[in-house]
C-alpha cells in the first residue's frame, strides 16, 4: 500500500513540517479578528489541533503544561468545560477537554488541580434525557445524536460509562436509522455522514455493532465517493475533506474501508494541503482551518498515508491513546460484522 | 466573514495573509471594539445584572458573532429574569444545576409543578381553572419565584393578566424578529436554531394556546422559506419537522399535517427530481398518510404504484441521479423487509411481492436500451435480483447468473472505484466459484 503513495508527484507529498507549524501559529493569531470570533471554539480548536500533531508525531509541538493550564482554566465548578475561560459549559467542549487530558495523560491532573473526574462525569450524565436516552448539549436542551456519542466518548476515557443509560441511549440510536441504513440527528431526521459517525461509534463503544446493517449502511457510504476522489456528506452534496474522517471512519468500524478507492482519495486530501503555510481546507484552493487539517489528517491516517500514526476511528485519537487508557483500542476484524472489541 | 456554522472556512478561496499597515490597523481597531464590547456583555453577566442593558448589548454581540453560544445563553436568562412577565422555568440556569434535560415541551410542564409547589404565593384555584384550552399556559401563569413580583401576583386581575401576556406576546415575536436577518446570513448555524425554538417554547408556556399556534403557525413559513433558499438545509428540514410535529401536537390543540406535509415533499420533488431531503422526508410521512387515510388495500397499492410510476418518470430521463435510485430502493425495501415495520402494502402476497419485483427488473432493464453505461442501472439490476432470490428463497438461477456476471463485468469496468465492493458482492453470492468454473 504504502509503495503507490511514493510515486506522488512532489506536490502531493504531504508538508509535515509546515502543518506543525501553521498548528502552532493558530494561538498566535490575535491580531485577526477571526481569532476572537472563533473563541467559542477554542478548547475544540485545541483538540483538532492536538490529534493533527499526534498523528503526526509531533505530540511535544505544544507545551503539555500550558495546554493543560488552559484546560482547566475552562472548567466549571459542576464538572462541565466552557470553550474558553468565561464561556458556558457545553458537551461539546466538554468532551474536548476529556480528549485532550487522554492524549497528554494528564487525567491526575483533573483530580488534583480540576474537580476530578467524578463531577465530569454527572455533568455529562445528567444531560442524558432518561426518557428517550438521548443526550442535550447543556441546560438548554438541544437534542442530538453528537451529543449522545460526545458522552459515550468521554464517559467511556473515565472509566463513568455505568453513570448513564447505555440500553436507552442504544434504542435511541436504532430510532435515527433510516433504510439506507444510515442514521440522523434525531429520529426521522435524513441520513448524514457526520451523524453517521457518530451513532456507528457510540454502538461501537457500547458493544452493540450488532445493531448496524452493515451491508446497506457499507454500500451507502462509498457512494459518498465521487469522482475527483473526494467524499460527500449527502447524496448530491458537494465533497468535502472533512468527510475523508466521517464517511471513512465508519468505513473502517464496519469492516467495508476497501469499498472506496483509497489512492484517489490520498490524493484529494492533499491536493487540498497549503504545502507552503501548512494546513488542509475543505476542497482544493480554499482556505485551510485546523478542522479540516484534523480531519484530513485523520482520513490520511486511516488510508496508511507512511509515517503518520495510526488514528482510532471510534475516539478520532492516536491508538496509543486508546490503547494507554482502555488497555485496548478499535481492532480491525475483516469481513466480519461482530461487535466492537471495546 | 470567514467562518460559518461550523465555525470553519467552507468554499472560501486560500488568499494570501498579507494585509498592508493600514488593514492590519483597521484590523486591531476592529479587534478593540469587539473585545470591549465582549468584556462590558461579560461583565454585566458576571454580576448577574440581566437588566435592559445587557439585554441591548447582547443583541450587538450577536449580530457581530451569532456563533457566540454563551451570549445567547445570556439573552436568555435577560429574558427571563426581567423582559417577560415571570418566571415560568424552575430549572432555570440561574440556579446552575443542569437541566434534567428533557425535552423543552415536557420540561416546562415538570418545571412548573415543582416550582409551584415551593411558589412563594399560591396560585388562586379561580384563576387555575378559567381555562380549559392549555393546561401548560394557564398554569405557568401562575408561577412566579420572584419576591418582587409578589405583591403584583396579590392583585391579579384579567386586566394585568391580559396585559403581562401583551408584554410576553411582544417581546417573543421580537425576539423571532432578531433572530431572522441572522439566521438568513447564517442559515447553518445550530444556535441561532436552537435560540429560535427556545423562544417558541416560551410561547407554549406564557400565552393562550390559540396567540401561541398562531405564532408556531408562521414558522412553516420561515422553514419554507429557507428551504427555497437551500432545498438541503438539514436544519431547515429537522426544524420544518420540528415545527409539523409541535403544531399537530395536544399542547397546541393540533391536528395531522401528514396530507399538507406529504403535498409539500410533492412540490419540492416536481421542482428539483435531485432533492433527497424531500424524497427522506415522503418516505417517512407515507405509512402515516395511509394509516391516517383508512386506506383499503386497493388505496394501498395504487399507492405503490404511483410511487413507483413517478421514480420511473424520473429515471427515465435522470438514470444518475442516485436520490431517484434510493428512493426507489425505499420503495422496493416495502416489498421484501416488511416484517414488523410499517410498509405500504401489509397485505401483499409472496406471490403479489415477487411479481412486483419482476416488473421493476424488467423497467429497469428497459433503460439499459437507452442508457448503457450507467452504473446505477447495473448497480440495482443485482440488488433486486438478489432480492427477488431472497423473496423466493432460493439461490440465483443459471440464467441469473449469467446476468449476474455480466452485471458485475460491467460494474467494474464503470465504476473501478468501489472494486472492492464488487469483489466481496462477487465472492458473498458465490460468483467467483462459478466464474473459474466458466474459464475451466
Amino acid at each position: 500500500m504504502a509503495t503507490s503513495f511514493e510515486n506522488l508527484p512532489e506536490e502531493l507529498q504531504l508538508a509535515t513540517s509546515a502543518h506543525v507549524k501553521y498548528i502552532q501559529s493558530l494561538d498566535t493569531r490575535k491580531d485577526e479578528y477571526d481569532y476572537w470570533l472563533t473563541e467559542h471554539l477554542r478548547l475544540n480548536g485545541l483538540y483538532w489541533g492536538l490529534t493533527a500533531l499526534h498523528l503526526l508525531g509531533h505530540p511535544e509541538a505544544l507545551p503539555r503544561a500550558e495546554t493543560i493550564d488552559f484546560v482547566l482554566s475552562c472548567q466549571h465548578p459542576n464538572g462541565g468545560f466552557g470553550a474558553a475561560p468565561g464561556h458556558d459549559a457545553h458537551m461539546l467542549s466538554t468532551v474536548s477537554a476529556v480528549q485532550i487530558l487522554a492524549m497528554i495523560n494528564a487525567f491526575d491532573e483533573l483530580e488534583t488541580r480540576g474537580t476530578g473526574k467524578a463531577k465530569v462525569g454527572k455533568f455529562i450524565a445528567d444531560l442524558q434525557n432518561r426518557q428517550t436516552g438521548t443526550f442535550a448539549g447543556d441546560e438548554w436542551g438541544e437534542e442530538d445524536t453528537r451529543f449522545l456519542y460526545g458522552a459515550f466518548n468521554a464517559l467511556s476515557l473515565l472509566g463513568l460509562l455505568h453513570l448513564v443509560d447505555v440500553d436507552k441511549a442504544v434504542d435511541h440510536i436504532v430510532a435515527c436509522a433510516n433504510f439506507d441504513g444510515g442514521y440522523g440527528v434525531s429520529p426521522g431526521a435524513e441520513s448524514h455522514s457526520g451523524q453517521i459517525l457518530t451513532c456507528v461509534a457510540a454502538l461501537t463503544i457500547a458493544g452493540r455493532q450488532d445493531l448496524i446493517d452493515t451491508d446497506r449502511l457499507g454500500r451507502w457510504l462509498s457512494e459518498r465517493q465521487v469522482a475527483s476522489g473526494g467524499l460527500n456528506g449527502r447524496p448530491e452534496k458537494k465533497e468535502d475533506v472533512c468527510y475523508s474522517w466521517w464517511v471513512l471512519g465508519s468505513l473502517e468500524m464496519i469492516g467495508k474501508a476497501h469499498w472506496i478507492d483509497r489512492d484517489k482519495l490520498v490524493a484529494f486530501i492533499l491536493r487540498s494541503q497549503d504545502p507552503e503555510n501548512g494546513g488542509i481546507s475543505d476542497r482544493p484552493g480554499d482556505m485551510v482551518d485546523v478542522w479540516h487539517t484534523c480531519f484530513g489528517l485523520a482520513g490520511l491516517s486511516l488510508l496508511e498515508y507512511p509515517g503518520l500514526q495510526p488514528v482510532d476511528p471510534v475516539y478520532c485519537m492516536p491508538k496509543t491513546t486508546v490503547q494507554r487508557v482502555l488497555g485496548q483500542s478499535w481492532k480491525k476484524t475483516p469481513l466480519s460484522s461482530s461487535a466492537g472489541s471495546i | 466573514m470567514a467562518t460559518n456554522g461550523s465555525g470553519t472556512s467552507h468554499g472560501i478561496a486560500r488568499t494570501s495573509r498579507a494585509r498592508t499597515e493600514e488593514q492590519r490597523h483597521q484590523e486591531l481597531e476592529k479587534i478593540r471594539k469587539y473585545r470591549e464590547l465582549e468584556d462590558q456583555v461579560r461583565s454585566q453577566a458576571a454580576q448577574k445584572e440581566f437588566g435592559p442593558e445587557l439585554f441591548q448589548l447582547t443583541s450587538k454581540l450577536l449580530r457581530l458573532n451569532p456563533e457566540y453560544y454563551t451570549v445567547w445563553n445570556i439573552r436568555r436568562r435577560s429574558l427571563i429574569s426581567g423582559l417577560l412577565s415571570r418566571r415560568s422555568d424552575g430549572s432555570s440556569p440561574l440556579t446552575e444545576s443542569p437541566i434534567s434535560s428533557q425535552t423543552a415541551t415536557t420540561q416546562a410542564s415538570s418545571a412548573v409543578s415543582s416550582s409551584s409547589s415551593s411558589d412563594a404565593t399560591p396560585p388562586s384555584h379561580e384563576s387555575q381553572t378559567t381555562g380549559k384550552s392549555g393546561t401548560i399556559a394557564e398554569d405557568s401563569r401562575n408561577v412566579d419565584g420572584e419576591h418582587e413580583h409578589a405583591s403584583n401576583k396579590q392583585q391579579d386581575s384579567d386586566a394585568t393578566k391580559a396585559a403581562a401576556e401583551k408584554q410576553d406576546l411582544d417581546v417573543l415575536k421580537s425576539e423571532l424578529a432578531f433572530t431572522i436577518p441572522l439566521l438568513l446570513e447564517s442559515p447553518k448555524c445550530y444556535w441561532i436554531w436552537s435560540y429560535r425554538l427556545w423562544v417558541l417554547e416560551q410561547a407554549i408556556q406564557r400565552l393562550q394556546v390559540p396567540v401561541a399556534r398562531r405564532i408556531w403557525q408562521e414558522e412553516l413559513g420561515l422553514a419554507t422559506k429557507m428551504l427555497t433558499k437551500d432545498r438541503r438545509n438539514f436544519h431547515a428540514w429537522g426544524y420544518r419537522r420540528h415545527v409539523v410535529a409541535t403544531l399537530e401536537s395536544a399542547s397546541l390543540g393540533g391536528e395531522s399535517m401528514v396530507e399538507a406535509e406529504f403535498d409539500y415533499t410533492t412540490h419540492k420533488i416536481n421542482q428539483d427530481l435531485s432533492n433527497f431531503s424531500a424524497w427522506h422526508n415522503r418516505s417517512k410521512l407515507i405509512p402515516r398518510l395511509l394509516d391516517e387515510r383508512g386506506a383499503d388495500d386497493m388505496a394501498r397499492e395504487a399507492l405503490l404504484n404511483q410511487e413507483l410510476g413517478l421514480v420511473r418518470e424520473g429515471l427515465n430521463v435522470g438514470p444518475d441521479d442516485q436520490s431517484l435510485w434510493y428512493y426507489h430502493q425505499w420503495l422496493m425495501l416495502n416489498l421484501v423487509d416488511h416484517v414488523g415495520k410499517p410498509t405500504i402494502v401489509p397485505h401483499f402476497t409472496l406471490e403479489n411481492r415477487v411479481t412486483y419485483f419482476m416488473r421493476e427488473i424488467r423497467e429497469i432493464k428497459d433503460l439499459l436500451e437507452d442508457y448503457k453505461d450507467v452504473q446505477l442501472i447495473y448497480e440495482s439490476l443485482v440488488d433486486y435480483t438478489l432480492s427477488l432470490c431472497q423473496l423466493e428463497e432460493r439461490q440465483p438461477n443459471a440464467d441469473e447468473k449469467g446476468e449476474l456476471v455480466r452485471w458485475l463485468d460491467k460494474l467494474r469496468k464503470l465504476d473501478p472505484m468501489r472494486s472492492g465492493r464488487w469483489t466481496d458482492l462477487e465472492r458473498d453470492i458465490g460468483l467467483k466459484k462459478l466464474r473459474q468454473k466458466q474459464t475451466q
